[in-house]
Protein backbone atom coordinates (compact mmCIF):
# COMPACT_ATOMS: atom_id res chain seq x y z
CA UNK A 1 0.00 0.00 0.00
CA UNK A 2 2.08 2.65 1.30
CA UNK A 3 4.72 1.17 -1.37
CA UNK A 4 1.89 2.18 -4.41
CA UNK A 5 1.64 5.23 -2.59
CA UNK A 6 5.67 6.25 -3.04
CA UNK A 7 6.07 4.62 -6.67
CA UNK A 8 2.35 7.25 -7.77
CA UNK A 9 3.97 9.90 -6.13
CA UNK A 10 7.89 9.86 -7.25
CA UNK A 11 6.04 9.42 -10.87
CA UNK A 12 3.67 12.15 -10.45
CA UNK A 13 6.93 14.62 -9.48
CA UNK A 14 8.89 12.71 -12.25
CA UNK A 15 6.30 14.02 -14.59
CA UNK A 16 5.86 17.58 -13.11
CA UNK A 17 9.80 17.87 -13.57
CA UNK A 18 9.37 16.85 -17.05
CA UNK A 19 6.98 19.16 -17.53
CA UNK A 20 9.11 22.14 -16.21
CA UNK A 21 12.07 20.78 -17.82
CA UNK A 22 10.69 20.93 -21.52
CA UNK A 23 8.44 24.47 -20.43
CA UNK A 24 11.98 26.17 -19.64
CA UNK A 25 13.65 24.93 -22.57
CA UNK A 26 10.94 26.73 -24.84
CA UNK A 27 9.10 29.01 -22.58
CA UNK A 28 5.97 28.89 -25.03
CA UNK A 29 3.44 28.78 -22.31
CA UNK A 30 5.18 31.12 -19.90
CA UNK A 31 5.66 33.44 -22.68
CA UNK A 32 2.21 33.16 -24.24
CA UNK A 33 0.14 33.37 -21.14
CA UNK A 34 1.72 36.07 -19.94
CA UNK A 35 2.30 38.20 -22.54
CA UNK A 36 -1.53 37.46 -23.26
CA UNK A 37 -2.38 38.84 -19.82
CA UNK A 38 -0.15 41.89 -19.89
CA UNK A 39 -1.56 43.02 -23.51
CA UNK A 40 -5.00 42.36 -21.89
CA UNK A 41 -4.77 43.85 -18.79
CA UNK A 42 -3.49 47.02 -20.92
CA UNK A 43 -5.53 46.85 -23.45
CA UNK A 44 -8.66 46.68 -20.37
CA UNK A 45 -6.69 50.03 -18.59
CA UNK A 46 -6.40 51.79 -21.81
CA UNK A 47 -10.17 51.47 -22.38
CA UNK A 48 -11.60 51.95 -19.41
CA UNK A 49 -8.96 54.79 -18.23
CA UNK A 50 -7.04 55.16 -15.69
CA UNK A 51 -8.95 56.78 -13.26
CA UNK A 52 -10.70 54.16 -11.25
CA UNK A 53 -13.84 52.75 -11.03
CA UNK A 54 -17.41 53.65 -10.51
CA UNK A 55 -19.46 51.46 -7.60
CA UNK A 56 -21.68 50.51 -10.86
CA UNK A 57 -18.87 49.33 -12.78
CA UNK A 58 -17.32 47.08 -10.30
CA UNK A 59 -18.79 43.91 -11.59
CA UNK A 60 -17.94 44.54 -15.18
CA UNK A 61 -14.22 45.09 -13.32
CA UNK A 62 -14.44 41.83 -11.60
CA UNK A 63 -15.58 39.91 -14.53
CA UNK A 64 -12.97 41.54 -17.04
CA UNK A 65 -10.48 40.18 -14.73
CA UNK A 66 -11.74 36.72 -14.78
CA UNK A 67 -12.08 36.89 -19.09
CA UNK A 68 -8.25 38.16 -18.63
CA UNK A 69 -7.32 35.09 -16.23
CA UNK A 70 -9.64 32.52 -18.79
CA UNK A 71 -8.51 33.19 -21.78
CA UNK A 72 -4.50 33.85 -20.99
CA UNK A 73 -4.95 30.44 -19.38
CA UNK A 74 -6.38 29.53 -23.05
CA UNK A 75 -3.75 30.77 -25.02
CA UNK A 76 -0.87 28.18 -23.18
CA UNK A 77 -2.59 25.59 -21.75
CA UNK A 78 -4.16 23.67 -24.34
CA UNK A 79 0.14 22.61 -25.24
CA UNK A 80 0.07 20.62 -22.49
CA UNK A 81 -0.57 17.01 -24.58
CA UNK A 82 -0.20 18.39 -27.80
CA UNK A 83 3.66 18.38 -27.41
CA UNK A 84 3.84 14.40 -26.96
CA UNK A 85 1.26 13.63 -29.78
CA UNK A 86 3.16 16.00 -32.31
CA UNK A 87 6.55 14.72 -31.22
CA UNK A 88 5.43 10.98 -30.96
CA UNK A 89 6.65 10.64 -27.13
CA UNK A 90 2.78 9.61 -26.29
CA UNK A 91 3.51 5.87 -26.35
CA UNK A 92 7.04 6.43 -24.00
CA UNK A 93 4.85 8.41 -21.96
CA UNK A 94 1.96 5.60 -21.89
CA UNK A 95 4.35 3.03 -20.75
CA UNK A 96 6.53 4.85 -18.18
CA UNK A 97 3.54 6.36 -15.79
CA UNK A 98 0.15 5.42 -14.65
CA UNK A 99 -3.13 7.60 -15.96
CA UNK A 100 -3.49 8.80 -12.42
CA UNK A 101 -0.09 10.31 -11.91
CA UNK A 102 0.38 11.36 -15.06
CA UNK A 103 -3.15 13.49 -14.87
CA UNK A 104 -1.54 14.58 -11.69
CA UNK A 105 1.23 15.54 -12.90
CA UNK A 106 0.56 17.84 -15.94
CA UNK A 107 -2.73 18.95 -13.85
CA UNK A 108 -0.07 20.28 -10.96
CA UNK A 109 1.86 21.82 -14.05
CA UNK A 110 -0.59 24.07 -15.00
CA UNK A 111 -2.06 24.66 -11.25
CA UNK A 112 1.73 26.42 -10.84
CA UNK A 113 0.84 28.05 -14.08
CA UNK A 114 -2.23 29.51 -13.20
CA UNK A 115 -0.92 30.67 -9.91
CA UNK A 116 1.41 32.31 -10.98
CA UNK A 117 -0.62 33.83 -13.66
CA UNK A 118 -2.63 35.11 -11.09
CA UNK A 119 -0.06 35.89 -8.76
CA UNK A 120 1.09 38.19 -11.38
CA UNK A 121 -1.98 39.66 -12.78
CA UNK A 122 -4.27 39.70 -9.90
CA UNK A 123 -1.96 42.80 -7.99
CA UNK A 124 -1.37 44.83 -10.86
CA UNK A 125 -5.18 44.71 -12.15
CA UNK A 126 -5.71 45.90 -8.47
CA UNK A 127 -3.64 48.52 -8.02
CA UNK A 128 -4.31 50.05 -11.41
CA UNK A 129 -8.06 49.54 -11.71
CA UNK A 130 -8.05 50.76 -8.12
CA UNK A 131 -10.33 47.70 -7.39
CA UNK A 132 -11.36 47.89 -3.50
CA UNK A 133 -10.92 44.77 -1.48
CA UNK A 134 -13.50 44.46 1.05
CA UNK A 135 -12.17 40.96 2.35
CA UNK A 136 -8.77 39.95 1.05
CA UNK A 137 -9.14 36.40 2.46
CA UNK A 138 -12.60 35.41 1.02
CA UNK A 139 -10.59 37.55 -2.85
CA UNK A 140 -7.28 34.64 -1.87
CA UNK A 141 -10.04 31.85 -2.23
CA UNK A 142 -11.72 32.82 -5.06
CA UNK A 143 -8.66 32.95 -7.25
CA UNK A 144 -7.23 29.62 -5.72
CA UNK A 145 -10.73 28.34 -6.21
CA UNK A 146 -11.40 29.52 -9.36
CA UNK A 147 -7.31 28.57 -10.60
CA UNK A 148 -8.12 25.10 -9.62
CA UNK A 149 -10.59 24.67 -11.73
CA UNK A 150 -9.11 26.39 -14.87
CA UNK A 151 -6.22 24.16 -14.68
CA UNK A 152 -7.92 20.76 -14.17
CA UNK A 153 -10.69 21.44 -16.57
CA UNK A 154 -7.80 22.99 -18.78
CA UNK A 155 -5.57 19.56 -18.16
CA UNK A 156 -8.70 17.52 -18.77
CA UNK A 157 -9.93 19.17 -22.04
CA UNK A 158 -6.39 19.60 -23.60
CA UNK A 159 -5.79 15.33 -23.87
CA UNK A 160 -8.76 15.35 -25.73
CA UNK A 161 -7.77 17.91 -28.22
CA UNK A 162 -4.50 16.36 -28.54
CA UNK A 163 -5.78 13.60 -30.28
CA UNK A 164 -8.07 15.71 -32.81
CA UNK A 165 -7.59 17.78 -35.89
CA UNK A 166 -7.75 21.48 -35.63
CA UNK A 167 -6.41 21.56 -32.07
CA UNK A 168 -6.64 25.40 -30.92
CA UNK A 169 -9.77 26.11 -32.02
CA UNK A 170 -11.58 22.93 -30.60
CA UNK A 171 -10.07 23.56 -26.92
CA UNK A 172 -12.05 26.89 -27.03
CA UNK A 173 -15.33 24.99 -27.99
CA UNK A 174 -14.78 22.06 -25.86
CA UNK A 175 -13.29 24.26 -22.48
CA UNK A 176 -16.04 26.71 -22.46
CA UNK A 177 -18.74 24.49 -21.43
CA UNK A 178 -17.01 22.97 -19.04
CA UNK A 179 -15.62 26.09 -17.11
CA UNK A 180 -18.37 28.30 -17.41
CA UNK A 181 -20.18 27.05 -14.58
CA UNK A 182 -16.86 27.46 -12.12
CA UNK A 183 -16.68 30.87 -14.02
CA UNK A 184 -19.89 31.91 -12.38
CA UNK A 185 -19.08 30.67 -9.18
CA UNK A 186 -15.30 32.57 -9.09
CA UNK A 187 -17.08 36.04 -10.19
CA UNK A 188 -19.96 35.36 -7.62
CA UNK A 189 -17.35 34.88 -5.24
CA UNK A 190 -14.51 37.67 -6.80
CA UNK A 191 -17.61 40.27 -6.48
CA UNK A 192 -18.58 40.00 -2.98
CA UNK A 193 -15.00 39.39 -1.66
CA UNK A 194 -14.78 43.39 -3.34
CA UNK A 195 -18.09 44.36 -1.82
CA UNK A 196 -17.27 45.66 1.82
CA UNK A 197 -20.94 43.88 2.93
CA UNK A 198 -21.98 41.06 5.11
CA UNK A 199 -24.85 40.15 3.26
CA UNK A 200 -22.51 39.96 -0.18
CA UNK A 201 -19.57 38.04 1.72
CA UNK A 202 -22.26 35.37 3.00
CA UNK A 203 -23.69 35.24 -0.67
CA UNK A 204 -19.74 34.87 -2.01
CA UNK A 205 -19.49 31.90 0.80
CA UNK A 206 -22.00 29.92 -1.04
CA UNK A 207 -20.37 30.46 -4.41
CA UNK A 208 -16.96 29.76 -3.23
CA UNK A 209 -18.46 26.11 -1.32
CA UNK A 210 -20.40 25.55 -4.90
CA UNK A 211 -16.95 26.48 -6.92
CA UNK A 212 -14.97 23.85 -4.25
CA UNK A 213 -17.46 21.23 -4.50
CA UNK A 214 -17.18 21.72 -9.03
CA UNK A 215 -13.67 21.68 -8.65
CA UNK A 216 -14.27 18.86 -6.31
CA UNK A 217 -16.50 16.99 -9.05
CA UNK A 218 -14.13 17.58 -11.72
CA UNK A 219 -11.33 16.03 -9.92
CA UNK A 220 -13.43 12.77 -9.62
CA UNK A 221 -14.67 12.92 -13.05
CA UNK A 222 -11.05 13.53 -14.12
CA UNK A 223 -9.47 10.68 -12.41
CA UNK A 224 -12.30 8.83 -13.49
CA UNK A 225 -11.66 9.26 -17.38
CA UNK A 226 -8.38 10.13 -17.85
CA UNK A 227 -7.47 6.44 -18.34
CA UNK A 228 -10.49 5.77 -21.25
CA UNK A 229 -9.34 9.18 -22.91
CA UNK A 230 -5.52 8.64 -22.39
CA UNK A 231 -4.94 4.73 -23.04
CA UNK A 232 -5.96 3.37 -26.85
CA UNK B 1 -45.45 -5.57 -32.59
CA UNK B 2 -43.19 -3.46 -34.34
CA UNK B 3 -45.41 -1.92 -36.44
CA UNK B 4 -48.06 -1.59 -33.61
CA UNK B 5 -45.81 0.56 -31.68
CA UNK B 6 -45.33 3.42 -33.88
CA UNK B 7 -49.05 3.90 -34.65
CA UNK B 8 -49.65 3.60 -30.27
CA UNK B 9 -46.82 6.37 -30.14
CA UNK B 10 -48.87 8.37 -33.12
CA UNK B 11 -52.61 8.17 -31.14
CA UNK B 12 -50.55 8.60 -27.78
CA UNK B 13 -48.88 12.02 -28.97
CA UNK B 14 -52.47 12.90 -31.11
CA UNK B 15 -54.29 12.45 -28.02
CA UNK B 16 -51.95 14.54 -25.87
CA UNK B 17 -52.33 17.29 -28.02
CA UNK B 18 -55.71 17.62 -28.16
CA UNK B 19 -56.14 17.32 -24.59
CA UNK B 20 -53.47 20.23 -24.42
CA UNK B 21 -56.39 22.33 -26.23
CA UNK B 22 -59.47 20.99 -25.32
CA UNK B 23 -58.99 19.02 -22.29
CA UNK B 24 -56.83 20.43 -19.73
CA UNK B 25 -57.86 23.75 -18.37
CA UNK B 26 -55.37 26.95 -17.91
CA UNK B 27 -53.42 27.34 -14.84
CA UNK B 28 -54.87 30.52 -12.92
CA UNK B 29 -51.16 30.70 -12.06
CA UNK B 30 -49.62 30.55 -15.99
CA UNK B 31 -52.91 32.63 -17.23
CA UNK B 32 -52.31 35.42 -14.87
CA UNK B 33 -48.46 35.89 -15.93
CA UNK B 34 -49.43 35.61 -19.69
CA UNK B 35 -51.39 38.96 -18.98
CA UNK B 36 -53.95 39.78 -22.27
CA UNK B 37 -52.89 36.47 -23.85
CA UNK B 38 -54.04 33.69 -21.33
CA UNK B 39 -54.23 31.01 -23.95
CA UNK B 40 -50.55 31.44 -24.85
CA UNK B 41 -50.16 29.52 -21.23
CA UNK B 42 -50.98 26.34 -22.82
CA UNK B 43 -47.14 26.27 -24.28
CA UNK B 44 -46.20 24.79 -21.31
CA UNK B 45 -47.81 21.26 -22.27
CA UNK B 46 -44.88 21.10 -25.59
CA UNK B 47 -42.13 23.11 -23.03
CA UNK B 48 -41.84 21.34 -20.27
CA UNK B 49 -42.35 17.67 -21.83
CA UNK B 50 -39.41 18.55 -24.50
CA UNK B 51 -37.66 20.06 -21.74
CA UNK B 52 -37.61 16.98 -19.76
CA UNK B 53 -37.38 14.89 -22.69
CA UNK B 54 -34.15 16.55 -23.82
CA UNK B 55 -32.57 15.65 -20.15
CA UNK B 56 -33.34 12.02 -20.52
CA UNK B 57 -31.68 12.01 -23.73
CA UNK B 58 -28.65 13.23 -22.47
CA UNK B 59 -29.09 11.00 -19.57
CA UNK B 60 -29.05 8.13 -22.35
CA UNK B 61 -26.40 9.46 -23.88
CA UNK B 62 -24.24 9.45 -20.82
CA UNK B 63 -25.38 5.80 -19.92
CA UNK B 64 -24.60 4.56 -23.93
CA UNK B 65 -21.16 6.24 -22.94
CA UNK B 66 -20.27 4.72 -20.18
CA UNK B 67 -21.13 1.71 -21.94
CA UNK B 68 -18.81 2.41 -24.62
CA UNK B 69 -15.94 2.72 -22.53
CA UNK B 70 -16.30 -0.37 -20.32
CA UNK B 71 -17.12 -2.69 -23.57
CA UNK B 72 -15.79 -0.45 -26.42
CA UNK B 73 -18.38 -1.67 -28.76
CA UNK B 74 -19.21 0.80 -31.73
CA UNK B 75 -23.33 -0.10 -31.16
CA UNK B 76 -22.37 1.55 -27.68
CA UNK B 77 -20.78 4.84 -29.89
CA UNK B 78 -24.10 4.91 -32.06
CA UNK B 79 -26.49 5.06 -29.38
CA UNK B 80 -25.05 7.86 -27.75
CA UNK B 81 -23.81 9.74 -30.50
CA UNK B 82 -27.55 9.23 -31.44
CA UNK B 83 -29.31 10.07 -28.39
CA UNK B 84 -26.89 13.44 -28.40
CA UNK B 85 -27.88 14.46 -31.91
CA UNK B 86 -32.17 14.06 -31.23
CA UNK B 87 -31.52 15.35 -27.46
CA UNK B 88 -30.27 18.53 -29.18
CA UNK B 89 -33.47 18.65 -31.69
CA UNK B 90 -35.64 18.28 -28.48
CA UNK B 91 -33.29 21.28 -26.48
CA UNK B 92 -33.88 23.14 -29.06
CA UNK B 93 -37.49 22.54 -29.86
CA UNK B 94 -38.11 23.64 -25.95
CA UNK B 95 -35.80 26.91 -26.17
CA UNK B 96 -38.23 27.62 -29.25
CA UNK B 97 -40.94 27.22 -26.88
CA UNK B 98 -39.70 29.05 -23.87
CA UNK B 99 -38.49 32.00 -26.21
CA UNK B 100 -42.09 32.19 -27.54
CA UNK B 101 -43.78 32.11 -24.16
CA UNK B 102 -40.84 35.23 -23.24
CA UNK B 103 -42.14 36.87 -25.87
CA UNK B 104 -45.57 36.93 -24.72
CA UNK B 105 -45.03 37.23 -20.65
CA UNK B 106 -41.68 39.51 -21.20
CA UNK B 107 -41.98 40.95 -24.17
CA UNK B 108 -38.72 39.76 -25.31
CA UNK B 109 -38.01 36.18 -27.32
CA UNK B 110 -34.56 36.14 -25.32
CA UNK B 111 -34.04 38.10 -21.69
CA UNK B 112 -30.53 35.57 -20.95
CA UNK B 113 -32.88 34.56 -17.68
CA UNK B 114 -30.54 31.76 -15.80
CA UNK B 115 -32.70 29.41 -16.88
CA UNK B 116 -32.80 30.32 -20.80
CA UNK B 117 -28.86 31.35 -20.15
CA UNK B 118 -28.46 26.77 -18.78
CA UNK B 119 -30.39 25.55 -21.64
CA UNK B 120 -27.85 27.55 -24.09
CA UNK B 121 -25.01 26.23 -21.89
CA UNK B 122 -26.71 22.93 -22.55
CA UNK B 123 -26.54 22.90 -26.25
CA UNK B 124 -23.37 24.56 -26.26
CA UNK B 125 -22.48 21.67 -24.71
CA UNK B 126 -23.75 18.71 -26.53
CA UNK B 127 -22.93 21.35 -30.17
CA UNK B 128 -19.38 20.74 -28.71
CA UNK B 129 -19.60 16.68 -28.32
CA UNK B 130 -20.84 16.93 -32.44
CA UNK B 131 -17.87 19.42 -33.22
CA UNK B 132 -15.57 16.65 -31.15
CA UNK B 133 -16.72 13.96 -33.26
CA UNK B 134 -15.83 15.36 -36.41
CA UNK B 135 -12.62 16.71 -35.93
CA UNK B 136 -11.08 13.19 -35.06
CA UNK B 137 -10.82 10.87 -38.04
CA UNK B 138 -10.03 7.32 -36.64
CA UNK B 139 -13.22 6.01 -35.78
CA UNK B 140 -11.60 4.41 -32.36
CA UNK B 141 -10.02 7.35 -30.92
CA UNK B 142 -13.68 9.44 -31.79
CA UNK B 143 -15.62 6.84 -30.03
CA UNK B 144 -13.36 6.59 -27.16
CA UNK B 145 -12.75 10.70 -26.99
CA UNK B 146 -16.14 11.73 -27.57
CA UNK B 147 -17.43 8.78 -25.03
CA UNK B 148 -15.46 10.38 -22.35
CA UNK B 149 -16.63 13.92 -23.06
CA UNK B 150 -20.35 12.56 -23.23
CA UNK B 151 -19.86 11.25 -19.52
CA UNK B 152 -18.15 14.40 -18.38
CA UNK B 153 -21.81 15.77 -19.26
CA UNK B 154 -23.53 13.68 -16.72
CA UNK B 155 -20.91 15.45 -14.01
CA UNK B 156 -21.31 18.88 -15.41
CA UNK B 157 -25.40 18.49 -16.34
CA UNK B 158 -26.47 18.64 -12.56
CA UNK B 159 -24.85 22.19 -12.27
CA UNK B 160 -26.02 23.51 -15.60
CA UNK B 161 -29.82 22.20 -15.25
CA UNK B 162 -30.36 22.69 -11.59
CA UNK B 163 -27.44 24.59 -9.41
CA UNK B 164 -26.68 27.59 -12.22
CA UNK B 165 -30.23 28.49 -12.25
CA UNK B 166 -30.97 28.85 -8.90
CA UNK B 167 -28.44 30.43 -7.86
CA UNK B 168 -30.00 33.85 -9.44
CA UNK B 169 -31.27 36.10 -7.22
CA UNK B 170 -33.92 36.94 -9.70
CA UNK B 171 -35.59 35.02 -11.95
CA UNK B 172 -38.53 35.98 -14.59
CA UNK B 173 -38.98 32.03 -15.26
CA UNK B 174 -42.17 30.68 -13.47
CA UNK B 175 -41.25 28.23 -10.37
CA UNK B 176 -43.68 25.39 -10.65
CA UNK B 177 -44.33 26.37 -7.25
CA UNK B 178 -45.44 29.43 -8.11
CA UNK B 179 -48.08 27.71 -10.37
CA UNK B 180 -51.67 26.60 -9.50
CA UNK B 181 -51.80 23.35 -11.22
CA UNK B 182 -55.12 21.74 -11.32
CA UNK B 183 -54.80 18.02 -11.58
CA UNK B 184 -55.70 17.86 -15.42
CA UNK B 185 -52.77 19.91 -16.27
CA UNK B 186 -50.72 17.63 -14.34
CA UNK B 187 -51.80 14.63 -15.90
CA UNK B 188 -51.45 16.05 -19.99
CA UNK B 189 -47.86 17.43 -18.93
CA UNK B 190 -47.28 14.31 -17.84
CA UNK B 191 -48.96 12.57 -20.81
CA UNK B 192 -46.92 14.92 -22.75
CA UNK B 193 -43.19 13.66 -20.82
CA UNK B 194 -44.10 10.04 -21.76
CA UNK B 195 -45.16 10.55 -25.20
CA UNK B 196 -42.38 12.77 -26.35
CA UNK B 197 -40.06 10.69 -24.56
CA UNK B 198 -41.61 7.83 -25.87
CA UNK B 199 -40.76 9.71 -29.66
CA UNK B 200 -37.52 10.63 -28.30
CA UNK B 201 -36.55 6.88 -27.91
CA UNK B 202 -38.20 5.57 -31.34
CA UNK B 203 -36.36 8.36 -33.18
CA UNK B 204 -32.93 7.32 -31.05
CA UNK B 205 -33.33 3.78 -32.85
CA UNK B 206 -34.14 4.73 -36.48
CA UNK B 207 -31.06 6.97 -35.91
CA UNK B 208 -28.56 4.27 -34.52
CA UNK B 209 -30.01 2.34 -37.66
CA UNK B 210 -29.73 4.84 -40.14
CA UNK B 211 -26.13 5.24 -38.69
CA UNK B 212 -25.15 1.82 -38.51
CA UNK B 213 -26.32 2.05 -42.59
CA UNK B 214 -23.90 5.18 -43.67
CA UNK B 215 -20.66 3.20 -41.29
CA UNK B 216 -20.85 -0.01 -43.70
CA UNK B 217 -21.38 2.49 -46.58
CA UNK B 218 -18.15 4.22 -45.26
CA UNK B 219 -16.61 0.35 -45.06
CA UNK B 220 -17.54 -0.82 -48.40
CA UNK B 221 -16.16 2.74 -49.99
CA UNK B 222 -13.42 2.47 -48.47
CA UNK B 223 -13.18 -1.32 -49.59
CA UNK B 224 -14.00 -0.44 -53.02
CA UNK B 225 -10.97 2.25 -53.14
Amino acid sequence: MWRDICIWLAETATIFNKEWRTELRTRYALNTVGLFAFTTLVTTTIALGPAGISEPARPFVVVLLWMILLFAASAGLPRTFVHEEESRTAMALRLMARPSSLFCGKALYNLVLIFSLELLVAPLYIGVMQLPIGSMRHFVLALLVGGFGLALGSTLTAAMVAQAEAKGPLFAVLAFPILLPLLKFAIDATLAATADQSLLIARGEVALTLGILYDGTLMVAALMLFPAIWNP
Amino acid sequence: MKKTLPWLLWTWLSAVILAAFFYAPISAGFAGLAGDSPQSSRIVFFHVPMAVTSFIAFLVAAWWSVVYLRRRTPEADRASAAAVEVGIVFCVLATVTGAVWAQVQWGDFWNWDPRQTSIALAIVFYAAYLTLRSAIEDPETKARISAAYCALGFFVAPFLFFILPRMASFSLHPKPASAEFEWRILIVVLGGIIGYSGLFFWMHRLRCRSLAIEERLMESFDDDR
